[in-house]
């Protein structure tokens, strides 16, 4: 692993972030809520330090960066974004304690949307706004966002790209990486003004209409509301988030192609399919379960089953009623929905459908095969076969989900959780979803988890944000051998 | 620019590295998955599955948005019918074939612009027969390049222990014999545009620009024993080694090509003239002595495998050849092999590099040149009226770090320059460039942007 190039890119990251901050800085002027002196010193602390450490370490002689080097410098460089984010919250005093203030942070950027404050709406509006906006930095990713805006990184790029984005395959869009992560950017600035856009002519402000953008396209989640969407109780508002919601579950890729010109590309992809069916079947069944035992009126049933699961399947975690009362069916529903997540390449979180799709489409395989032991069979993703590599690291990605998954809400448990609360706390931030059922349902908050929970869920949340490999691999002793 | 490669061989692999490098945007198409799936993990360029003779596929690929294809399969059928699919799919896409089979490079008019619409064939097989050429005109030097229709000569001079030049100063050089311009050195791996205050270290490889007529009193004012070349052998009597031996049967040179198939050497024998064509193993010590080594000038290894044609240069040297030719298709290799000795190495993944590579610098370029260890070039390029570079003093030209102007060439003077020299347009100009360097000088030396 080469050392200076690491802290010269996690100079740059912090430079980055740090001028950033000019965003809600400005904010916090225009409404006079005495944080714009926070943000004035944060923006100050991240990038004086910032632009030492890349000056200091500017002549690296740019060695060709390895694999090893890209998932170091994504992990660092995610572990890092999170202490330049917790800076505002310090400085400010809206939220005090270290632990705290990063379990904040992380959850912002790893688009994950737990959150341990019980009185939003008393913060000033500068630090809603950056709550939002290290969600959005965090969705399409803050190191594709480097590759896109740095495109000296050239090949050492793709590795970067590779370590982060959300995808057992990566598709590239462009002859070269840093048009790739630009052309992704560009999409999902788009969609992001789009969603504003919609709430404005419903009649949201300005700042929440941002605010929520800003978090529903990285399926974040945090909300300027304490009572989430729920609080404007309006049907147009969590139709059009909704909708937004599933758009930001879908790869990205397959937007940008519908922009391109190709109108059927979402309908022939295989996996949007099975991530639409599931939507639509999940929806509907919950629907008939809350029908009557909750709800008076099938529409109504409609409305709030038809969010809910939106916001749990693409791990947003937005929410407009407290599921954590419905019937046993669905809330198992919305549980096993916190594995599946979105699609791959999207900004969701979870396995992603494309994983789950193809390890069903294995296990048939090895079933068929039982039937006709002398068949040559492939597993085939759309009309593309999918190689066995892909498969088997598909095979260990969802061994390492779910086993470290066990070992952590075993670690919750102990702590003296109670069992729902324990393991949907996990699944709610590996996933990166935010609300959990019991202890930490909608309704409630992370602020009473024990301070060692608050760090095992947050290593939870970078897993889950880098899809397990990426941080795991650092954690083995022959990573580390010269 | 936007290029499309088909084939991900050697070839094609090295071309797309090295454009991906300067930034081009480069599409690949193979048949293979694994080399494909090789390629996106290594380089920075968009691999394809795919066939390059399928129209769909082409399209795919962004034929439409594309500034050149270049075909560089194995099969000279593929690339043509690549470059004729391409023609029909996006027709100001410049195509380029690399084709093989010396009857379609004969006729050229075949192919060209009117019939099939190929803008330029390339032959890596003829481009090193070239080149081995070039060296042997000049058996002192490592490197030989001609420059101005070989009116210009740009020679790697590998400097041993006890060369006269070994410790010199470059401000210090130029004697008599004309003024000697050291253009670059390769010290190590590392490439020097030098600068008059650097120093000639021993065991360097530097590249001097000459004239031609002059070059012969240059080397012999250092110390390099420059005689007419009398005996060749080749070991190797592939598409190179028929290629060679052809361009020297007829000359008065004393040729030997040696070749393992017995098939082949009768193939050879029959269609060669007064060369000798003896059915052996090169790497065989006493079939070398049976064919006097000792008394050779040049031994040409260029067979398939890279590693025997290493062995038999060392063993050529070893029994007495007076110089040797190596070639050596892994680009890595050639820092280890000029390491043990061996300096003049000849690569057919350079030759077609080389060849491409003139193509695709913008501004007049007439010639690129790699050096060796690929890290900087020689460009031989025209002064345009409406560029920068004209009428004023080099000194005054703000040339990007890394460049050194070797040489101006003005009809048949040719000027070594100095900081008061000026460049008119129409000049021929030797440019010295590392390869970071080279997008800057490409800017300069394209044309500016008339105001209307």
């Amino acid at each position: 692993m080469h050392v200076k190039p690491l802290l010269n890119f996690l100079g740059i990251l912090v430079l980055v972030l740090g001028l950033s901050m000019a965003m809600p800085l400005a904010v916090s002027l225009y409404y006079g809520e005495g944080d714009a002196g926070a943000f004035l010193i944060s923006s100050a602390a991240a990038l004086i330090p910032g632009l030492a450490l890349f000056l200091l370490t500017r002549r690296h002689g740019r060695p060709a960066l390895g694999h090893r080097d890209g998932v170091a410098i994504v992990t660092f460089g995610w572990i890092t974004a999170g202490l330049v984010g917790t800076l505002p919250y310090l400085i400010s005093g809206s939220i005090p304690g270290l632990t705290n203030a990063y379990f904040e942070s992380i959850s912002g950027f790893t688009t994950t949307g737990a959150s341990i404050l019980s009185e939003i709406e008393g913060l000033p509006k500068g630090i809603l706004l950056w709550r939002s906006l290290t969600q959005w930095f965090g969705g399409m990713g803050i190191i594709v966002l480097s590759v896109a805006i740095l495109p000296f990184l050239g090949i050492g790029g793709m590795q970067l790209y590779k370590a982060e984005v959300p995808s057992p395959v990566v598709d590239k869009l462009k002859p070269r990486i840093s048009d790739t992560a630009k052309t992704l950017w560009k999409v999902y600035v788009l969609i992001t003004f789009l969603e504003i856009l919609l709430l404005l002519a419903g009649g949201m402000s300005l700042f929440e209409s941002a605010c929520h953008a800003f978090a529903t396209l990285p399926t974040g989640g945090f909300s300027p509301k304490n009572a989430s969407i729920a609080h404007y109780d309006s049907a147009y508002f969590d139709g059009v988030v909704l909708v937004f919601m599933l758009l930001a579950g879908i790869n990205f890729s397959l937007h940008y192609r519908m922009i391109k010109g190709d109108p059927v590309s979402w309908f022939v992809d295989p996996e949007f399919r099975v991530f639409m069916g599931l939507f639509a079947f999940f929806t509907l069944t919950v629907t008939l379960d809350v029908y009557g035992s909750i709800y008076e009126s099938v529409i109504e049933a409609f409305r709030f089953a038809s969010f809910q699961v939106g916001s749990i399947l693409t791990t947003t975690g937005f929410a407009t009623a407290d599921f954590d009362t419905w019937p046993a069916y669905s809330r198992l529903v919305l549980l096993l929905s916190m594995f599946l997540g979105g699609m791959a390449g999207s900004t969701g979180g979870g396995m992603k459908i494309m994983r789950v799709l193809l390890l069903v489409k294995h296990a048939y395989r090895e079933v068929f095969r039982f039937i006709h032991p002398r068949a040559v069979t492939q597993v085939k993703l759309g009309r593309k076969t999918v190689p066995d590599e892909v498969l088997s690291s598909i095979w260990g990605f969802f061994l390492l989900f779910t086993g470290l998954f066990i070992v952590a809400s075993f670690a919750m448990a102990a702590l003296g959780l109670d069992l729902i609360t324990a393991f949907s706390s996990v699944a709610a931030s590996i996933g990166n979803i935010g609300p959990g059922l019991a202890g930490v349902g909608p309704v409630r908050n992370y602020y009473d988890i024990p301070m060692a929970g608050k760090w095992i869920l947050m290593f939870c949340m970078l897993l889950g944000r880098l899809e397990i490999y990426t941080v795991i691999v650092l954690m083995i002793p022959e990573y580390w051998k010269k | 620019m936007k290029i499309i490669i088909v084939g991900a061989g050697e070839v094609g692999f090295h071309i797309a590295q090295r454009l991906s490098g300067e930034n081009q945007d480069v599409v690949l198409i193979d048949k293979d998955p694994d080399k494909v799936n090789f390629i996106n993990e290594e380089l920075d360029v968009q691999a394809i599955v795919g066939s390059g003779t399928s129209p769909g596929m082409l399209r795919n690929s962004g034929i439409a948005e594309a500034d050149m294809l270049i075909a560089a399969t194995d099969s000279d059928e593929v690339n043509l019918i690549a470059c004729v699919l391409a023609r029909q799919l996006s027709s100001y896409t410049i195509k380029v074939a690399r084709l093989r089979n010396p009857e379609y490079l004969e006729m050229k008019d075949l192919l060209g612009q009117e019939a099939l619409g190929i803008d330029h064939i390339i032959n890596p097989e003829s481009v090193m027969v070239d080149t081995i050429q070039s060296l042997m005109s000049v058996p002192g030097a490592s490197d030989v390049i001609d420059f101005v229709e070989g009116r210009v000569k740009l020679i790697g001079l590998a400097i041993h222990e006890g060369s006269p030049l070994a410790g010199r100063k470059l401000m210090t050089l130029g004697n008599d014999a004309g003024r000697l311009l050291v253009g670059a050195i390769v010290r190590g791996d590392q490439v020097v545009i030098p600068s008059g205050a650097d120093t000639i270290q021993a065991d360097d490889l530097i590249y001097v620009v000459s004239r031609s007529d002059d070059l012969h009193n240059i080397l012999h004012s250092l110390g390099i024993r420059d005689e007419p070349l009398r005996r060749v052998i080749i070991v190797g009597g592939g598409q190179t080694g028929r290629g060679l031996a052809r361009a020297l049967d007829g000359r008065k040179i004393s040729t030997k090509l040696i070749d393992r198939d017995p098939q082949r050497c009768a193939d050879l024998a029959q269609s060669l003239g007064k060369v000798l064509v003896i059915n052996g193993d090169g790497t065989d010590r006493d079939l070398l002595v049976e064919e006097s080594i000792e008394n050779v000038d040049f031994l040409v290894a260029i067979t398939g495998d890279e590693e025997s044609n290493v062995l038999i240069s060392l063993l050529a040297r070893g029994l007495g050849a007076r110089k040797t030719i190596t070639r050596v298709n892994k680009l890595s290799y050639i820092p280890l092999v000029s390491s043990i000795g061996l300096q003049s190495i000849v690569s057919s993944r350079l030759s077609a590099i080389r060849a491409i590579l003139q193509h695709i610098r913008r501004g007049k370029i007439i010639s690129v040149a790699p050096l060796k260890g690929e890290h900087a070039e020689a460009i031989e390029a025209e002064a345009l009226s409406t560029s920068d570079i004209v009428n004023v003093p080099l000194s005054k030209i703000k040339f990007p770090k890394g460049t050194l102007v070797g040489a101006i060439v003005r009809g048949d003077e040719i000027i070594i320059p100095r900081g008061d020299s000026i460049i008119y347009d129409k000049d021929r100009l030797i440019i010295f460039v590392l390869r970071k360097a080279i997008p800057k000088l490409e800017k300069l030396l394209t044309v500016k942007l008339d105001y209307f």
